[in-house]
């Protein structure tokens, strides 16, 4: 029983920790809070839809093709709309609500409301300690752990990520020492999508595939960026992997309903004692 | 003549055209209208203060509830219900205000914006009290000293007086001291702070004003459409508040009723096209953010506008 808590909150908590790290990246860096993130991740989910499920690309590739897909998406709203607003987190919170809603219609008009589904390319299930899992899941484990030393191994490693970690830090020193911030800004924006877009193209087949299914995603990498720090890599995940632990915890002691209701009075403690979150730089 | 003079004048003859066509439907319009006016000047209020809340819908439900619930449980006169809805979601705003409003910026959206979930889930999943997603049937119409309110046309005028109440009461703030006082506070609180006024004492004090205008309205809703879902609290609502506010003009009062007036009709004039609906919104949120930043009040009218 613990260890099926365990294991179920670990890769839940996996997909969440890579929806946050692109919502808080993008709030470090651009201080926008992203209302649309979970709306790349739907565009994910609808690219291995389309690819996968309706052209039968292998899946993998139709996985990239839907992070990709995203992430190109994310550059040009952030070249055309977000670059105007830089640092009025206001207007730039708005125009993602703007982005977000316009995301939601097209793909409303173009495949209707109805949920679809996809077959599944896993099957089966394999166990570790008297829990079971699910091979399919396990997949979109190894995937997002794959995606996570990548996206660490960038942020640490190239010249583009210590670039992008000097802008978030001061980006009026970046600037001086030659940072272009805005191609760090398209950069972070392309990024911050990929992630989310590559999250939804893994979860594609255990989930249905609809214009809002990137709602509760969103909700989620909301709780945990807030939970771990607005704009801390880390803390979004420890966030993570803490929100999924609890939920599952919650969710088979009580209900999913109040599983989502106690953490989102999580948040409001948290924002309220300690608004820079549990890993967070304090706020200005 | 002023151009403002002009802007009533064609508002007030905009106000009579119900009657003139005189359907059923457009009294309906009409209605919303009225009725999401005042949360939208609720939201305008915040704004004015410099804090986006998120909130407000949930305000508004909290106040809808409470006075179906009243009125449908525990049997007590409507008006009665109407009024002690508007009053605990003041009270709540009262409780809150004093820990909310001391954070700023993002992390106020952000916090009443999980306080708006909060809420939206409890009447979701609270199904012994609310009904939870099937909703709460049978609230009964209002009745004003004996008087029913039975017909779209009633709530209309209803509606219609509220939301020059509130129209005229939050300009009469703006241009009194304390109208003053929170312009001052939003454009530097250390100054004001230093000048005297007790900033969290005022940020509460419009908060729980704006958390009473938005628990009325919900119990103007409730009483005119018989039925509640947790459905029209949600965050949906809020982007809803927040386009009426941009387009018409943040922080201006005249704005958030120009934009309720242009906004609410929306997806009733849309409902041939109402997966267009969506699409047409966050059009005009990102032409009104790029191109109009502050809203249509800001725009030059042809007649001139007053320096």
């Amino acid at each position: 029983m613990l260890a099926q808590m365990l294991v179920n909150g670990l890769l839940s908590g996996l997909i969440y920790v890579i929806m946050a790290l692109g919502f808080t990246m993008i709030f470090g860096i651009m201080r926008i809070v992203n209302f649309a993130h979970g709306e790349f991740y739907m565009i994910g989910a609808v690219v291995v839809f389309v690819m996968f499920g309706m052209l039968g690309w292998p899946f993998f590739l139709a996985v990239i093709c839907g992070g990709v897909a995203a992430g190109m998406l994310g550059v040009i709203a952030e070249r055309t709309l977000f670059r105007r607003l830089v640092g009025e987190e206001m207007s730039g919170m708005i125009m993602s609500l703007a982005i977000g809603i316009i995301l939601q219609s097209l793909v409303l008009l173009t495949f209707g409301p109805a949920e679809q589904m996809i077959s599944r390319p896993f099957t089966g299930v394999w166990s570790i300690g008297g829990a079971v899992v699910p091979w399919d899941r396990t997949v979109v484990a190894l995937g997002a752990l794959g995606v996570l030393v990548l996206f660490h191994w960038f942020l640490k490693a190239t010249r583009t990520g210590l670039a992008m970690r000097a802008v978030a830090q001061d980006p009026q020193t970046a600037s001086l020492m030659g940072v272009e911030s805005g191609v760090i800004y398209s950069a972070a924006f392309g990024i911050s999508c990929l992630l989310a877009g590559f999250a939804g193209a893994l979860m594609a087949p255990i989930y249905t595939i609809g214009p809002y299914m990137g709602e509760m995603p969103m909700l989620k990498a909301f709780v945990v960026v807030i939970l771990g720090g607005l704009g801390s890599v880390p803390g979004a995940m420890l966030g993570g992997l803490l929100l999924g632990l609890s939920e599952s915890l919650l969710s088979t002691v009580f209900s999913s309903g109040i599983a989502l209701i106690a953490s989102f009075a999580m948040v409001m403690i948290i924002v309220i004692i300690r608004p820079a979150g549990l890993l967070g730089r304090s706020a200005r | 003549m002023k151009p403002i003079g002009f802007l009533y004048i064609m508002l007030v003859m905009l106000a009579c055209v119900p009657w003139i066509i005189d359907s059923r439907y457009i009294f309906h319009i009409a209605t919303m209208i009225t009725i999401m006016a005042p949360m939208a000047l609720s939201l305008g209020l915040m704004l004015k203060l410099g804090q986006l809340s998120i909130a407000q819908p949930a305000l508004m439900g909290i106040g809808a509830y409470t006075a179906a619930l009243l009125a449908t449980k525990l049997g007590a006169p409507t008006l009665a219900a109407l009024l002690c809805g508007g009053v605990m979601a003041a009270l709540v705003a009262l409780v809150i205000g004093p820990v909310f409003l001391r954070i700023k910026g993002v992390y106020f959206v952000l916090l009443t914006y999980a306080f708006g979930e909060v809420v939206y889930l409890t009447f979701q999943e609270w199904t012994t009290l609310t009904g939870g997603m099937s909703g709460l049937y049978g609230i009964p119409k209002l009745s004003l000293f004996g008087f029913r309110l039975t017909l779209a046309q009633h709530y209309y005028v209803l509606g219609l007086m509220f939301t020059l109440l509130c129209y005229f009461g939050i300009r009469a703030i703006e241009k009194s001291n304390v109208g003053a006082i929170i312009t001052a506070l939003n454009e530097d609180e250390m100054l004001s702070r230093a000048l005297g006024s007790n900033a969290i004492a005022w940020r509460v004090a419009a908060f729980t004003l704006s958390a009473l205008i938005a628990g009325i309205s919900g119990g103007i809703y409730a009483n005119y459409i018989g039925f509640l879902s947790p459905d029209p609290f949600g965050f949906r609502a809020s982007v809803d508040l927040i386009v009426i506010n941009t387009i018409g003009g943040t922080g201006s009062i005249l704005g958030a009723l120009l934009g309720a007036i242009l906004v609410v009709p929306l997806p009733e004039l849309l409902r041939e096209a109402q997966q267009y609906r969506l699409l047409i919104y966050g059009i005009c949120l990102v032409i009104f953010l790029v191109f109009v930043r502050n809203g249509l009040v800001s725009l030059r009218w042809p007649w001139g506008r007053k320096s």
